[in-house]
């Protein structure tokens, strides 16, 4: 039998029994004490199964009441207003009593919903505060979901594929992975925090996909009519997955980054403990050198001048340990440290710097007073700076002019040092910046190379040109967004 | 003579090369391996200046130098291979008086020892007033003039100038010109030390391409030439 029809057998059966009661007891009291009997009745009803049987109650009893104790007994017959106001009354209490009752067990019912809901997730976080990771985590939730009567499906699926809950086939993880893509659900949604299944074209049952920030929720709903609150307890774990996907995001980019910067901090150590290895038998070299080129040494002048020759010579191979280890440096991508600076002032450190290979030569600076500060790391630039000027003294003529110059561009600054030196080569232009290229058999043909490595990655462009007055470098570096002035 | 020299560095070809080079030029000069001995050595013999090598093995260069910076008046000249920028901040910060990159030819050495040396001599004998080319800062009177022509400099640019000029020749990191210049709890950062000294080097009409008063040391600081 059915449970919807129950309520109104009972009903039937209460004002058949009452009336038998009546019947029995007292055939002879007055008609009102016997309306109220059938009036308690129809209040118990009403507030126990709702207006419907309790309409059905109050009709029932009062065409009981009128057959057998209204006279002529026996008979349906309603004359006169008292026997019309007796069933009008019935019927009123019926139905505003039913309303007064229906109203409360819907409040009631609410909070009992809300209890449940709010117990079950308070269960649920409780369990994953307590699991180790935000894969249990995840387990935990998709449980959940599952346990839920109109779920017959949950599974969280990521860029990697399935992390949790019921096993998802190659086709369905291929769905996930385009639901993604395109953020685009398919067959689910979401609204006023619950959720609302979409009928597609594949019908019933068939699986949805709710993509979330990095990661998507797989589920299949059962046919049955599915209870409001289940919805949302469901959404709920949504919204909870959506939380652990992320999390579970955050902790993979932290582990992926730590992993980078250890494999950073390696090569800075290599780098540093080769330097090392590479440099210091040329202090050696050197400082024995110089300390027997002092007149006090008591050395004849054609050995000390080999001596200068052979610390020369030591210097240089400093140098091409230096260019090398700066190029491995750059090959390795160690981080650049990027700050505002004045160009004039990197410059005029570099300048400062090369100052005893400078002597002789004429040094022209051409940069306007004002020039806005460049986003660059100062090291590097001053690198840049010293290997042109270097390649300047290299190429131009003994007491020649170099010319280091800068003007702002656009958004951003070119840079150049010129020299009065012969030009180069036409098909030579691009070549010059290739590693191990170089015009003389003397050089590294590194310098040119380090210099457009630094540029580029600084997001500038360098190129080689012939001005009237000789070779030009011109690079660009980009403005810093900062005033220093 | 020409003082005391300590030089601390583990090898042997090295103290062999600096001894020759520094006695060729007057100096008196005492060497050892490891920065327990330069301790010894240094509180024993008392030398005017330490070259200290930071790549010691065992107590390291930076341990050493904290051991040995309360102790004695000497100056320190850090010795390195390729030092990081961030080494020589540290150096200095840690009571170094100047560093030295390596390899150097035993002229460059010989310069900076007698630049130090100097600086020494300039603070004890406590002269109020510091020369450098045509600029003068008056420290008692707190007037700063280029070519006797009086220069008006704002507080900050005042106490940034006389800092470099207490310590004139010797490099002075960002973050101790950021201290020294806006107290110890100073928010900022070292774009404020570049802003004062651009300021600053526009009052005095000098070049940042080529300046004759206060030089940049690149990713290190500012010095005042001596």
């Amino acid at each position: 039998m059915n449970r919807r029809l129950a309520p109104y057998a009972v009903a039937i059966a209460a004002a058949v029994a009452i009336t038998a009661v009546i019947g029995v007891v007292a055939p002879t009291a007055t008609p009102s004490a016997l309306s109220s009997l059938y009036l308690l009745l129809v209040l118990w009803v009403a507030a126990r199964w709702g207006r419907g049987p309790a309409i059905t109650g109050s009709v029932v009893a009062f065409l009981l009441y009128d057959f057998f104790f209204v006279p002529p007994v026996g008979t349906f017959n309603v004359r006169g207003p008292a026997e019309v106001l007796e069933l009008a009354v019935l019927l009123a209490v019926a139905l505003v009593t039913s309303q007064l009752a229906a109203s409360q067990r819907l409040a009631q019912g609410t909070a009992e919903a809300l209890a449940k809901d709010s117990r079950a997730l308070y269960e649920l976080a409780t369990s994953m505060l307590r699991a180790g990771d935000v894969s249990q985590a995840l387990e935990l939730v998709s449980d959940s979901a599952q346990k839920l009567p109109t779920v017959e499906r949950f599974a969280v699926a990521g860029e990697s594929g399935q992390l949790a809950g019921s096993p998802l086939t190659a086709d369905e993880l291929r769905q996930a992975g385009w639901s993604r893509e395109r953020a685009q659900a398919v067959g689910i949604a979401i609204k006023d925090g619950a959720v609302v299944p979409m009928k597609t074209h594949g019908g019933a049952s068939s699986v949805a996909y709710l993509p979330l920030q990095s990661g998507v929720v797989v589920l299949a709903l059962g046919d049955d009519h599915a209870e409001a609150s289940d919805m949302r307890t469901l959404a709920a774990l949504i919204g909870l997955t959506d939380l652990l996907l992320d999390r579970r995001r955050v902790t993979v980019e932290a582990e992926r980054a730590r992993g980078l910067e250890a494999s950073d901090r390696l090569k800075a150590a290599i780098l540093s403990s080769l330097s090392h290895e590479l440099k210091s038998p040329i202090a050696a070299l050197r400082a024995g050198l110089t300390a027997l080129t002092a007149p006090q040494a008591g050395l004849r002048d054609e050995q000390r001048e080999l001596l200068g020759d052979l610390d020369r010579q030591a210097a240089r191979l400093d140098r091409m340990v230096g260019d090398l280890l700066a190029l491995s440096r750059l090959e390795a991508g160690l981080e650049m440290e990027r700050e505002p600076h004045s160009l004039a002032e990197v410059a005029g450190a570099s300048l400062r710097q090369m100052r005893s290979l400078l002597k002789g030569h004429e040094v022209t600076v051409r940069i306007p007073d004002d020039l806005p500060p460049v986003e660059v790391d100062e090291m590097q630039l001053g690198r840049v700076f010293s290997n042109l000027l270097e390649n300047a003294v290299e190429w131009g003529p003994e007491r020649g002019g170099i010319e280091v110059g800068a003007v702002v561009i656009d958004d951003h600054v070119e840079a150049w040092v010129e020299n009065d030196g012969p030009a180069i080569p036409p098909a030579d232009l691009d070549r010059v910046f290739d590693t191990f290229w170089t015009r003389r058999s003397s050089g590294t043909g590194l310098g040119l190379a380090i210099v457009k490595r630094v540029v580029d990655a600084h997001g500038g462009v360098i190129r080689a040109e012939n001005r009237r007055r000789g070779p030009r470098f011109t690079f660009t570096l980009p403005l810093a967004h900062v005033a220093v002035g | 003579m020409g003082g005391r020299v300590l030089v601390v560095d583990d090898e042997v070809e090295m103290q062999r090369a600096l001894r020759a080079g520094l006695q060729y030029h007057d100096f008196d000069v005492r060497t050892v391996g490891s920065g327990e001995e330069a301790i010894r050595e240094s509180a024993a013999w008392r030398p005017d200046v330490i070259l200290l090598d930071l790549g010691l093995p065992g107590m390291d260069g930076f341990a050493t130098l904290r051991a040995l910076r309360p102790a004695t008046r000497a100056a320190v000249i850090v010795v390195s291979v390729m030092p990081g920028e961030k080494d020589k901040v540290r150096a200095l910060d840690a009571g170094a008086d100047d560093y030295v990159v390596k390899p150097f030819g035993t002229e460059e050495l010989v310069a900076r020892i007698r630049a130090v040396l100097r600086r020494q001599a300039d603070v004890t004998a406590g002269e109020p007033v510091v020369r450098t080319g045509d600029l003068e800062i008056d420290l008692a009177r707190r007037h700063v003039s280029v070519h006797g022509e009086t220069v008006r400099l704002t507080p900050t640019e005042y106490e940034l100038l006389r800092y470099l000029a207490l310590h004139a020749g010797k490099p002075v990191s960002h973050t101790t010109l950021l201290r020294q210049v806006w107290g110890e709890y100073a928010v900022g950062d070292k774009y404020n030390t570049r802003y004062v000294v651009a300021q600053i080097r526009k009052k005095l009409g000098d070049d940042p391409a080529n300046p004759k008063y206060i030089v940049n040391e690149p990713g290190v600081g500012y010095r005042l030439e001596a």
